[in-house]
């Protein structure tokens, strides 16, 4: 009698601790896709202001052309990077060329004087704040999944259903703490 | 007995001329003091989202009024609120404020004091080093103030309600005195019971004194809660975040301080203590959660030298009890005579073992823990002698490598000296959980932000018993 309701018993129960595993599992791959997608939201902002603040630029200092390249390069190479690691480091590298950018308008009081330029400083300036945010968000969310699916026993869950670890959104060599860039 | 009889009389009439007063000065319309909603309607009036939830809530403040308050700046552009993902939120400022009243200020100043950069995470609203029930009673009046000086609210007692009530409980306080000083045989004791007859009366008439309203604030109450009939039937309110204020503009603010809006409420916590276990950071440059642990372990929280003590001392009589057992057993021949006292020692070892090798292990290597406290806090643990209360003193350290911080034992004098926000280097044991030494490096930068702290500027007759601060 014993015998057959533990045969019963052993293969409900481990049914049901494989489901919710496995659905803790899925929370945390979504709740990882979701916080990618707000970092993609906002950087996809900061590609949408940046044409304009280069236009702004360009009618007070037109013959600054190699920081305005720069910038251009960087907005198109972050665009068509793949990946959290290798986006972060695209980013890096915007996050440079702008800081270079706002700091030859400080060789133009009329640049610096126009409200255009103000309001897109700070516009920009928002937009790296929230993406710091977001990525700090992500960077949360990537290390909760990443040590669910590596601990035991949702690893053995984990491996049977095709759960792989993420990347983290940072450039390689960069620290994961918050990363913070003042224009 | 006659003067009993007068005295109790006075007294009595005395309660009564208070109730026919309490029943007059009821809030409009008397004598129902129900004020019912007029037709819906989405025409929103003058009045600020605090001052609704004042003359809505039957002249109670809700602890709604300072998130409905937040809102209303984020509507007016004073700060934007933005979503990041599901469980974060910012509050960002912007650059002027414009004209605000004395309580939008205080809100305002609150989430300016916490911001890194011009931004603070909405769950660390409820973070900062201000006295909450401070902080609220201020809200509070500044709020009742403009309600008052918009004709919606009234002290209950008028200037002449109080004069008449104050003169007509000398009458029954003297007769109090006049009977005890007939009864009592040394004739000394009337006039200390007149005194106390009398504070007693006032302090009962003190008692019912409250916030009511006007004839003005019941009919503007009736417009409003048109407006939440109004509200309640178009707007899906009670999900909407408080991101979403740049969508619904003002009529999430009157919606959250008409009771609407619960979620865009819970997730602006201005006026809700802050929580033990889930603090909010900015250690780093950035507001982040730590999750703050209290290990409720015997061997966690504890000073080295106290725990040897206490390791012989259970070492001792746990041996001590064991020689005691073994020794009737080998008296009954189930323990043989040779191992009785290894077998006590044995035990003794084992018990005094885990406490000694810990403090010893602590006292000879502390850690330096560096960063920023997130958390103190103090727990009764039971009394000492006087009945006086025992505490255990915590400090959580965010160190910044780590979502979870687990809290250190301090003693304290060491815990007086500290407060939240302070960027520190603690002297700790890693397996006792004990902080010996702490420095300082940098004072917390929400010290002396008590701009709340208004002594004068609305000195008005608000009762302490009207609008209690939200319960911890």
């Amino acid at each position: 009698m014993i015998p057959s309701i533990l045969a019963v018993v052993i293969p409900v129960v481990l049914a049901i601790v494989v489901v919710s595993l496995y659905n803790r599992l899925v929370r945390g791959r979504n709740t990882v896709d979701n916080a990618w997608a707000q970092i993609d939201v906002q950087l996809k902002r900061r590609y949408d202001l940046i044409p304009n603040l280069v236009e702004t630029v360009k009618g007070y200092a037109s013959h600054e052309r190699q920081t305005l390249e720069a910038v251009v390069a960087a907005r198109s190479q972050a665009i068509n990077a793949q990946g959290p690691a290798d986006r972060a480091a695209a980013e890096n590298m915007l996050s440079g060329a702008l800081k270079s950018l706002f700091a030859v308008a400080e060789s133009y009081p009329d640049l610096k004087a126009s409200q255009n330029f103000a309001e897109l400083q700070e516009e920009l300036a928002a937009t790296e704040n929230r993406i710091a945010y977001s990525r700090q968000y992500y960077n949360d969310a990537v290390l909760t999944y990443n040590n669910a699916i590596q601990t035991v026993p949702a690893n053995i869950v984990a491996g049977m259903t095709g759960f792989s670890p993420r990347e983290y959104f940072q450039a390689p060599g960069e620290e994961r703490g918050p990363v913070q860039v003042r224009f | 007995m006659i003067a009993w009889f007068a005295a109790a009389g006075a007294v009595g009439l005395w309660l009564l001329l208070l109730l026919a007063l309490a029943v007059a000065t009821g809030n409009p319309p008397v004598p129902k003091n129900e004020v019912w909603p007029g037709p819906a309607t989405g025409a929103l009036a003058e009045q600020s989202p605090a001052v609704v939830d004042l003359i809505t809530g039957d002249w109670r403040l809700c602890d709604e009024a300072p998130s409905a308050t937040l809102l209303d700046l984020a509507a007016k552009g004073a700060v934007g609120i933005e979503e990041i993902g599901p469980e974060l939120s910012l509050v960002r400022l912007r650059r002027d404020p414009g004209d605000l009243t004395a309580y939008e200020k205080l809100v305002y100043d609150h989430v300016r004091s916490l911001a890194v950069d011009g931004v603070v995470a909405t769950g660390a609203l409820a973070e900062g080093s201000r006295n909450l029930s401070r902080w609220w009673k201020s809200f509070r009046k500044k709020v009742i103030s403009e309600a008052r000086a918009q004709g919606l609210s009234r002290p209950r007692w008028s200037r002449a309600h109080t004069v008449l009530l104050t003169a007509a409980a000398a009458v029954p306080a003297v007769a109090v005195g006049i009977a005890v000083t007939i009864t009592d045989r040394k004739h000394d004791g009337g006039i200390g019971a007149a005194i106390a007859t009398f504070a007693l009366l006032i302090a009962l008439m003190g008692k019912l004194n409250g916030e009511r309203g006007t004839e003005l604030g019941a009919r503007t109450a009736a417009h409003w809660l048109g407006v939440r009939e109004h509200l309640a039937a178009t707007g899906r309110f009670s999900e909407a975040p408080a991101a979403s204020v740049t969508i619904w503009g003002r009529h999430l603010a009157y919606a959250a301080a008409l009771g609407l809006a619960p979620r865009a409420v819970t997730s602006l916590p201005v006026s809700t203590p802050a929580d033990d276990r889930r603090a909010w950071s900015d250690y780093g440059g950035m507001w982040h959660v730590v999750n703050v642990r209290y290990p409720s372990r015997l061997l966690w929280g504890r000073a080295p030298l106290p725990t040897i003590g206490r390791g012989l001392a259970a070492g001792f009589f746990a041996g001590f009890w064991t020689w005691i057992g073994l020794l009737v057993a080998s008296a009954f021949d189930v323990w043989p005579d040779a191992l009785v006292q290894p077998g006590a020692y044995a035990v003794g070892l084992a018990v005094a073992g885990l406490p000694l090798g810990y403090a010893i292990a602590d006292l000879g290597g502390r850690a330096a823990v560096r960063g920023q406290i997130v958390r103190l806090r103090q727990v009764q643990v039971g009394s000492k002698g006087n009945n006086r209360p025992k505490y255990v003193y915590w400090c959580a350290i965010d160190e910044g490598r780590s979502r979870e911080a687990k809290a250190f034992g301090i003693s304290e004098e060491l815990w007086g000296r500290l407060s939240e926000g302070d960027r520190v280097t603690a002297q700790a044991g890693r397996r006792l959980g004990w902080i010996s030494e702490i420095e300082i490096a940098e004072r917390s930068r929400l010290r002396g932000t008590d701009t709340y702290d208004d002594t004068g500027e609305h000195r008005l007759n608000a009762p302490q018993n009207l609008g209690d601060p939200p319960s911890a």
